[in-house]
């Protein structure tokens, strides 16, 4: 039995073990050569990541029904591990040059990693409140990994402070939703919810509280205040990595538990769902525009993206279109992770110092000066917009066509206007770029121009077949229910 | 009035009253000994509702670790700490407007509970826990063995980034 | 005593703790009142716990507690690092990101 169990959930008991054996490599590393350490954890995500993908599509149980891999969780879960490769790879070169080496950020990183895979497989509110936590300690910490440096540490404790209020939040969630029905897992609230033995009142306030615990997470407004803040302070590699982790297992979280066990609540929700999309991609929009700082431009950007991936999940509880719905959402998800990483790499690239370097002005002359570089940022920037021709054009298509088949036009078309704007913002970055005069010195390190140009290339590349990668994202889902 | 209710009405008075000065007072030192009050009535709580082991947990883990560690950070910062300062964010109305709404909302909620009436009848006597049962359960893989191990596994990334926040500074001052 | 008392103490507990994170500027405090609102859940799922006469609810509680202790570690560690630095844990005092 126990070996079934730990077999189904193979690849986290991998990376987790992995993560503690990396800990202990690092103490006999030498201070000089924490490349080791990098490498090691690299090559420890590839390996699970190879797991990860040979064992199918096949739907699993273990652990008395607490964890369910099905294919929505493999989808995620490669993102995630690619995410951490991206990770270790933006951060290696970075913490070198700030002098902030130091060989625990990886075993953090591989932690954190554990924590999401954890979210996705999670099929029992227990597990979700202890991968929220698993996930997000790690991010805390590597959050304020700049010891030296006060913004670092702040961020990190606001980050912290927040984050534990969201925790504390989704658990009293969870409480309540347990005291409404006597479950924690998520079968048995379905087959309370669908009897009607429990109670609906509790229902609705747990599930509130849920809803507002992730918004937290995933910097949905009016709960993303947090977030401008940290993101600036923090060092840019764990910034990255947060950006796309952590609210990807918010999301995540949300889809398996709404839409397996909230489909009745929709009536109530679905109205807060759509508000809570609209002021998000207007408010996160319109407050980037007057950004001059790129980490808190990108900032704001998240929290748009936030909003856009929240519209998917508005229709979720019409079953003719929620599978299309988080199919699209799981699209743009992936186009989120890609483009992100990618913008991420060109920042670190032209960061210098003392945190100089990242101006919107600092990027003056880029694109003449280093032209593939300046390429890149293009693209993200433009996949960032979805303007034709890259994949997060095809994300937004996806996800605006939904939102219309479910009969939200006037979300899609709020979701357009605000694209619209987010242009102002984005192409501001690519005519500083291009149009003004200037010599920025960058940092060259083979591993992050690895990133940057291989994220560019997939997000172009993937933009000529989206049928295929929507193909995948639609099998994810089907395996959901 | 029986025995347990006297116990009761004393602990949630002692908890409720320790709990609001807690967030009120202006001196950290104090809301952090209250703290420890709050706690406490809690855990009296817990016997009452004939959870006698997790009242143990409670005052070992609650009291003994996180309040001492939260005094102990209290003393170690409260030298500067300045009490006369406002001790309130400037727009605290909005958050009280919003605390407000959240208890409204959580009243009607639970008093709309049909189930109520069952939920007052006592708690019958052969309720209380089963401590062999519970500690079967934690290591049983069809009961809370991968929590358990999950569990771990965050105590060791606390530790890791505890120690390297922590640690000393090299090469300053 | 009828389970809807220990309710009802939990929620204003909740409440409480709520009121603490979003007024107080004192990071310490804010953090005081975390502990709070994850002592009111333990509460809540004891008091279910017993009514449904469910060991799922008690077991949670021992996670939140493992949870809870290492939060612990790490905000306070965060917090007197800040401190050795900047003589002040005053939440809306960390100025350099406004804006």
């Amino acid at each position: 039995m126990t070996i079934n169990d730990l077999n189904t959930i193979l690849p986290l008991v991998v990376l987790a073990g992995w993560s503690v054996v990396v800990l202990l490599a690092d103490l006999w590393i030498p201070k000089d050569r924490k490349g080791w350490t990098a490498a090691l954890s690299a090559v420890g995500l590839v390996v699970v990541l190879g797991l990860t993908l040979a064992r199918g599509g096949t739907v699993q149980k273990a652990f008395f029904g607490t964890v369910l891999v099905d294919g929505f969780a493999l989808y995620l879960d490669i993102i995630f591990l690619v995410g951490g490769l991206a990770g270790i790879a933006l951060a290696y070169d970075y913490l070198k040059r700030m002098e902030l080496e130091r060989g625990e950020y990886y075993p953090l990183l591989l932690i954190a990693i554990s924590g999401m895979m954890l979210m996705t497989y999670a099929n029992d509110l227990i597990i979700v409140f202890l991968a929220l936590e698993l996930l997000s300690l790690p991010l805390y910490i590597m959050a304020g990994f700049a010891r030296f440096n006060l913004q670092s540490e702040e961020a990190a404790l606001k980050y912290f402070l927040l984050g534990s209020f969201a925790s504390g939040l989704v658990l009293y969630g969870v409480a309540l939703l347990f005291g409404a029905s006597g479950h924690t897992d998520l079968p048995g609230l379905v087959n309370t919810m669908r009897a009607g033995t429990g109670n609906q009142a509790l229902f609705l306030f747990g599930a509130a509280l849920l809803l507002v615990g992730f918004s937290f997470k995933t910097g949905i407004v009016p709960f993303h205040m947090w977030m401008p803040d940290v993101y600036q302070g923090a060092p840019s590699p764990a910034t990255a990595f947060m950006s796309v982790g952590a609210k990807a297992a918010g999301f995540a979280a949300l889809m398996r538990v709404f839409v397996t066990v909230f489909p009745s609540l929709s009536d109530d929700l679905t109205p807060i769902l759509w508000a809570l999309a609209a002021i998000t991609m207007v408010v996160g929009n319109v407050l980037a525009i007057s950004q001059k700082n790129i980490k808190r431009l990108l900032a704001y950007s998240s929290i748009a993206q936030s909003g856009y991936l929240l519209m998917a999940f508005v229709p979720y509880a019409n079953a003719e279109v929620s599978s299309d719905s988080i199919a699209a959402m799981l699209f743009y998800l992936l186009a989120y992770t890609l483009t992100t990483f990618g913008a991420w790499a060109v920042i670190i690239q032209m960061e210098q110092q003392e945190r100089r370097g990242l101006e919107v002005a600092d990027y003056a002359g880029l694109g003449k000066r280093h032209p593939w570089l300046g390429l890149a940022m293009t693209i993200f920037m433009l996949s960032f917009t979805g303007v034709p021709l890259t994949l997060g054009f095809w994300g937004k298509f996806y996800l605006f066509s939904t939102a219309v088949e479910g009969g939200f036009v006037g979300l899609a078309l709020i979701g357009l206007l605000t694209s619209v704007v987010s242009a102002f913002y984005y192409l501001r970055v690519v005519v500083v770029m291009y149009m003004q005069p200037g010599d920025p010195p960058v940092k060259q390190n083979r591993w992050v121009n690895l990133t940057a140009l291989l994220a560019a290339a997939v997000v172009v590349g993937l933009a000529f077949i989206p049928g295929s990668v929507l193909d995948l994202a639609l099998q994810a889902v089907l395996q959901l229910q | 009035m029986s025995g347990m209710q006297i116990v009761f009405l004393v602990a949630a008075a002692i908890t409720l009253v320790s709990a609001v000065l807690v967030v009120t007072l202006r001196r950290t030192m104090s809301s952090a000994l209250l703290l420890v009050l709050t706690l406490l009535g809690v855990s009296v709580l817990f016997v009452l509702l004939q959870a006698q082991f997790f009242a143990v947990v409670q005052v070992l883990i609650y009291i003994g670790a996180v309040a001492t560690l939260i005094l102990f950070v209290v003393m170690l910062t409260r030298s500067v700490m300045d009490t006369s300062e406002p001790q309130v964010h400037k727009n605290w109305w909005l958050a009280a407007l919003v605390s407000l709404v959240v208890f409204v909302a959580l009243v009607v909620t639970l008093s709309s509970w049909q189930a109520f009436p069952q939920v007052q009848r006592a708690i019958p006597a052969d309720s209380g826990e089963n401590l062999a049962a519970l500690g079967k359960a934690l290591v049983d893989p069809n009961g809370f063995a991968l929590p358990f191990e999950v569990a771990s596994i965050l105590l060791v990334a606390t530790m890791i980034g505890a120690v390297y926040i922590a640690s000393e500074r090299k090469g300053e001052e | 005593m009828p389970l809807a008392y220990y309710i009802g103490l939990s929620a204003v507990m909740f409440i409480l703790g709520i009121m603490g994170v979003l007024l107080r500027r004192n990071a310490l405090v804010v953090f005081m009142s975390l502990e709070l609102i994850f002592n009111s859940a333990n509460l809540l799922f004891i008091t279910f716990a017993s009514y449904y006469q469910l060991l799922a609810g008690q077991i949670m509680v021992f996670f939140v507690m493992t949870v809870a202790a290492a939060e612990v570690a790490v905000g306070l560690a965060l917090m007197v690092e800040i401190f050795r630095t900047k003589n002040t844990i005053n939440i809306d005092q960390m100025s350099q990101m406004k804006g």
